[in-house]
């Protein structure tokens, strides 16, 4: 039977060939719109659990995702750092980020203002592609604390020079964003953007994978949106070594009252697919939607296979093979059919997610092993099953009636 | 060998019912070779598709092969009894493009269970065909090919042989070939044959020859 199923798909080279190919573009659909969605959700939890820190504050009141514009008051980073047990401060260093939504690369980033001197924190064990974390941003941020020091109720940003304001006007980016760049090219350093109604020149490059794709000095974004005043949007916290973080996260809930939420930062990508419930359940729609039209494609692909051979069952059947060989036969051509469309739409998949990755570098299409297994899985139970009615269909037509079909 | 008593058959086409075999009787002896003649449309293929147990009747007292009384019996026991005691040459061949002569000619039994090799370039060679045994059927001539298809309904040594215008896609000097095949074969081994035509000129093929008129059958 295998050598029979075998000749009749190497003889009809065209026709297997289109049916692997539309069983493969059918897992290839599914395997694509899945790793996309749950790709790029994914690396936006990954970016964030880079952070070279334990937990993560926000207030209580606020959204993890979506920010609903609730801030730290100044004074917050002092609560935090006092956190303490029996052995000391639990926070070895507190990290405030105060975030701006802007328009870059076509689409919306969020912008983390950070402190330019714990931008190793962010970056990890990354480096810079090209330019420098900063470079006079450190200066600025000295600038404006004394400023605040001394400016006696005036509003800071009248206090600063044009000079002055253009060193705090530094952005990093990640090699992500530079290759979208602006009107088809890709950013480079020295490059001016205009951002929150500024002009921001691009001094860095860092590699992708860190928290944001857009970094500038987060006293530059308080005197923007602030005035000045030293808020922040949120915490990471750096724990003291050998603490662990559910307990330490605990105790800073303990002391510091119900107006904070503090998370391990390494369970944001649990949180976030918690926030995003709803969209997640519009991507899981979205997968039924893509694996019942796999499905169906695989379905009219062998439905026509197996029709198209009605003369030749009808020549077996007048041979003395039976039903159930018949219809076994066609299951094992399937199977041939599927598993070469499951090579295929793995193959495609991975041509897929290049082709994203170099056109559209936002965007990340994840294809982990369990993704696979589940689309050959798929594609192997879709073309067997889809092979069963057509063949045993086929099987029943009396021989005479299978031979004289055209 | 072959009996069958009172069969009829209609055909329904659009909701009109046609019949095409009338209370056929027939009773053909082991090892005879009987022609079965008549024109276009007047059920020689609907009977012998009976015969063959390829189709079943709309009626019918009795069909009986090699002793078996066929109807009622389920598809596997019709299979089996098509798979072990009967062979068939069609007018249009029927060969399995996919495979090679070899292949084509081992199929009945390899459905069997049996091993092929040795028999089936034996056949080969007395069908004259063993240089073409690795080719495709559809790279031999049509006479060619109706040679393979003799040598694939005989390699099993079928008790009752059934013949579809075995000639009737044939030039004169292919047609005699396979002519002399088949007289060559049933000298030999003996099988029953039923051929069916409606060219004159096989009346002389076979032992006994039967004409087919409007669905009834006359000596």
């Amino acid at each position: 039977m295998l050598a029979l199923a075998w000749a009749n798909l190497t003889h009809h080279k065209l026709r297997t060939t289109l049916s692997a190919l539309a069983v493969g573009l059918g897992l290839a659909l599914f395997l694509v719109s899945n790793g996309l969605a749950t790709g790029s959700i994914g690396e936006v939890a990954d970016r964030m659990e880079s952070v070279q820190a334990e937990l993560l504050v926000l207030p209580a009141q606020e959204n993890m995702v979506f920010s609903g514009g609730a801030v730290f008051t100044p004074g917050w980073t002092d609560h935090l750092a006092s956190v303490a047990d029996e052995q000391g401060p639990l926070a070895t260093d507190v990290i405030p980020a105060y975030w701006s939504q802007i328009t870059m690369g076509g689409q919306q980033q969020r912008l983390f203002g950070i402190d330019p001197e714990q931008m190793p924190l962010f970056l990890g064990d990354r480096g810079m592609v090209a330019g420098h974390a900063f470079e006079q941003a450190t200066a600025f941020s000295q600038r404006i604390r004394e400023l605040r020091a001394t400016a006696d109720g005036q509003p800071l940003d009248t206090l600063l020079d044009d000079d002055e304001w253009s060193a705090g006007l530094e952005l990093v980016i990640d090699d992500r964003l530079r290759r979208v760049g602006q009107d088809g090219h890709p950013y480079e350093i020295g490059d001016v953007v205009r951002v929150l109604g500024r002009e921001f020149r691009i001094v860095g490059v860092v590699e992708s994978g860190v928290a944001g794709r857009v970094f500038a000095p987060i006293e530059t974004l308080r005197l923007i949106n602030d005035g000045g005043r030293q808020r922040s949007t949120m915490f990471f916290i750096k724990l003291r070594p050998g603490l662990d973080h559910l307990v330490a996260a605990r105790l800073f809930t303990e002391q510091l009252g119900s107006t904070v939420q503090v998370q391990p930062t390494s369970d944001y990508g649990r949180r976030l697919q918690q926030e995003l419930g709803k969209v997640f359940m519009y991507v899981n729609v979205t997968n039924t939607l893509a694996l019942i039209v796999c499905f169906l494609f695989i379905l009219l692909t062998m439905y026509t296979f197996v029709l198209e051979r009605t003369r030749e069952i009808g020549i077996l059947k007048s041979l003395g093979v039976t039903r159930r060989g018949l219809i076994g036969l066609s299951m094992l051509e399937a199977l041939l059919i599927s598993s070469a469309g499951a090579v295929i739409g793995i193959a495609l998949s991975f041509v897929a997610q290049a082709i994203i990755a170099m056109r559209l570098p936002l965007l990340t299409v994840e294809l982990p092993p369990q993704h696979l297994a589940t689309a050959v899985a798929i594609g192997l139970v879709g073309g067997i099953g889809s092979a069963l009615y057509p063949g045993w269909r086929a099987a029943r037509l009396e021989p005479a009636v299978a031979l004289g079909y055209e | 060998m072959i009996s069958v008593r009172n069969v009829q058959h209609n055909y329904r086409h659009n909701g009109v019912v046609e019949s095409v075999l009338h209370g056929v009787n027939l009773a053909v002896a082991e090892g005879e070779f009987v022609v079965l003649m008549g024109p276009s449309g007047c059920g020689k293929t609907t009977l012998l598709n009976i015969l063959g147990l390829m189709m079943s009747p709309t009626s019918a007292d009795s069909v009986a092969l090699a002793g078996t009384e066929t109807l009622g019996l389920s598809d596997s026991a019709r299979t089996r009894l098509r798979r072990e005691t009967l062979g068939f040459v069609f007018q249009r061949f029927n060969l399995l493009p996919t495979m090679s002569v070899r292949s084509n000619v081992a199929l009945p039994l390899r459905i069997r269970g049996q091993h092929a090799d040795g028999a089936v370039d034996k056949m080969l060679d007395r069908v004259g065909l063993l240089p073409q045994a690795g080719k495709k059927p559809g790279r031999l001539s049509i006479g060619q090919q109706q040679r393979v298809a003799l040598a694939r309904a005989l390699i099993g040594r079928p008790a009752v042989l059934f013949a579809d215008e075995p000639t009737g896609n044939l030039d004169s000097a292919s047609a005699g070939a396979v002519l002399s095949l088949l007289r060559e074969f049933h000298r030999d081994w003996g099988q029953t044959i039923l051929l069916i035509t409606h060219n004159e000129h096989l009346v002389g093929a076979g032992d006994r020859v039967l004409t087919m008129r409007d669905g009834r059958l006359h000596d």
